[in-house]
């Protein structure tokens, strides 16, 4: 299958173009728009360390928080208010945006506000979720189900495809390994870009412990630098990492959020993992081991 | 069983036509594939993208690729049906009289060839077991 390569960003913010040989492209933001205020200073941060490492990105961040554990936590500031939060943060800030959708009814507003529509994991095979998410004609960044073989993604992109969509990015975000427990297979990549679209890797999700603290996620934050290393090195078009500036008091996944503080430090791993891995396949060729006979 | 009206028979005349045997586009799923191939009984099936012809799969190339494949079933059934077929075929063309097609199957093999017409275009199948009847009727 040929490489597709996917732009995001309409009208006047930056295009950011994703795909295979392209430079590594950032996701990330806090994982819900908390505040205005907050979600300026995190667009405006995150954008100066991209800038000082000549990073392209997306700014993502959440408006509903649908799939959080317990009908107390923080359900986010909501459609509307939130899809204006994001709108201003395109025009002040001239970055694409993205945002999930948790219901069919909300896709449309989402796209007519966002650069990329996002389909939650938990979400990834619902046939009346991956309809909407077509019909915005935004391009999706499609989430690997915990719970979905690589290779039954197809499924997915098809689904997809039939509802005209022709511009995916699929990501990783872990594989369920029993109970409350994740684990990354990095044979995901290779098979997912084997649909043609661009692969993403979900970092600050793959080290969550799935709802291990009763009612909420846990994650092990300190592996994530081990994570981006091997997920970059493995090969991936996109790299996705939520980020805050005080994670104790984060009103979503406090326990897997990468402190800002270490976002110029990991990012900067990544872009020159990135670099160094094309500069390898430039000198030694593409990956083409044939299979067993 | 050569006889003079077996003589004069062409491919067109015996062979299955479009809608007798199955036909797949490339980017059907393996699994899928397999169930369209067990409803025709006949131990293949014809790959096709506009009309052409892109491979073929038949019982044997399956039964090889089980002992062969190296990953877990659930990813085999998903991959396309077209990365596992037979991409340059043997074939025949509707206007090849009978008896050399028959010697071809011989020669090569195979107890199908499908069948092409003036333009490349599957037009037919040609199975083994109606051709035997229809010699052996014409004997």
């Amino acid at each position: 299958m040929d490489a597709k390569h996917i732009e995001v960003g309409y009208d006047s913010v930056t295009r950011v173009r994703i795909g295979k040989g392209l430079p590594l492209v950032y996701i990330g933001g806090p994982c819900a728009i908390e505040s205005r205020d907050h979600a300026f200073k995190m667009a405006e941060d995150i954008g100066r360390i991209c800038e000082k490492l000549g990073v392209s990105w997306i700014y993502k961040s959440c408006y509903d928080k649908d799939c959080r554990s317990s009908p107390d936590s923080f359900h986010g500031m909501g459609l509307e208010e939130g899809l204006r939060v994001l709108a201003d943060i395109r025009d002040a800030f001239g970055v694409p945006v993205v945002s999930d959708f948790s219901d069919s009814s909300w896709a449309a507003a989402t796209g007519e506000v966002c650069d990329m529509v996002q389909v939650p994991a938990y979400l990834c095979r619902q046939t009346s979720i991956l309809r909407a998410a077509a019909e915005t004609k935004r391009p999706v960044h499609l989430k690997k189900g915990q719970f979905m073989s690589p290779w039954n993604m197809k499924n997915s992109i098809r689904k997809l495809e039939a509802f005209g969509c022709d511009r995916v990015l699929l990501a990783d975000r872990g594989t369920f390994m029993g109970y409350n427990m994740l684990v990354n297979d990095m044979t995901c990549f290779p098979i997912m870009a084997q649909t043609g679209y661009p692969v993403c890797f979900d970092a600050t999700h793959s080290i969550q412990m799935p709802t291990s603290m009763g009612n909420v996620s846990g994650g092990q934050r300190e592996f994530i630098p081990y994570l981006v290393r091997a997920a970059v090195a493995c090969g991936v078009d996109a790299l996705f990492m939520e980020t805050h500036d005080d994670p104790p008091s984060a009103l979503s996944d406090p326990n897997t959020v990468l402190d800002i503080q270490y976002l110029e430090n990991v990012l900067g791993q990544a872009k020159k993992v990135h670099e160094m891995r094309l500069e390898i396949l430039d000198q030694f060729g593409e990956d083409n081991v044939h299979p067993a006979k | 069983m050569s006889t003079p009206q077996s003589k004069t028979l062409k491919v067109a005349d015996v062979m299955l036509p479009v809608g007798r045997f199955p036909i797949v586009p490339p980017n059907m799923l393996l699994k899928e594939a397999l169930e369209e191939m067990g409803k025709w009984r006949l131990g293949i099936v014809c790959v096709s993208a506009d009309e052409k012809l892109s491979g073929i799969m038949t019982d044997g190339d399956i039964r090889r690729m089980l002992l062969e494949v190296q990953k877990p079933f659930s990813a085999f059934f998903s991959d396309d049906v077209i990365d596992h077929a037979i991409v340059s075929p043997v074939v025949t063309t509707d206007e090849t009289l009978l008896l050399d097609a028959v010697n071809l199957m011989e020669k090569k093999e195979v107890w199908d060839l499908p069948v092409t017409g003036k333009n490349g275009a599957l037009v037919g199948l040609l199975h083994l077991h109606p051709v035997v009847q229809t010699l052996l009727d014409s004997a």
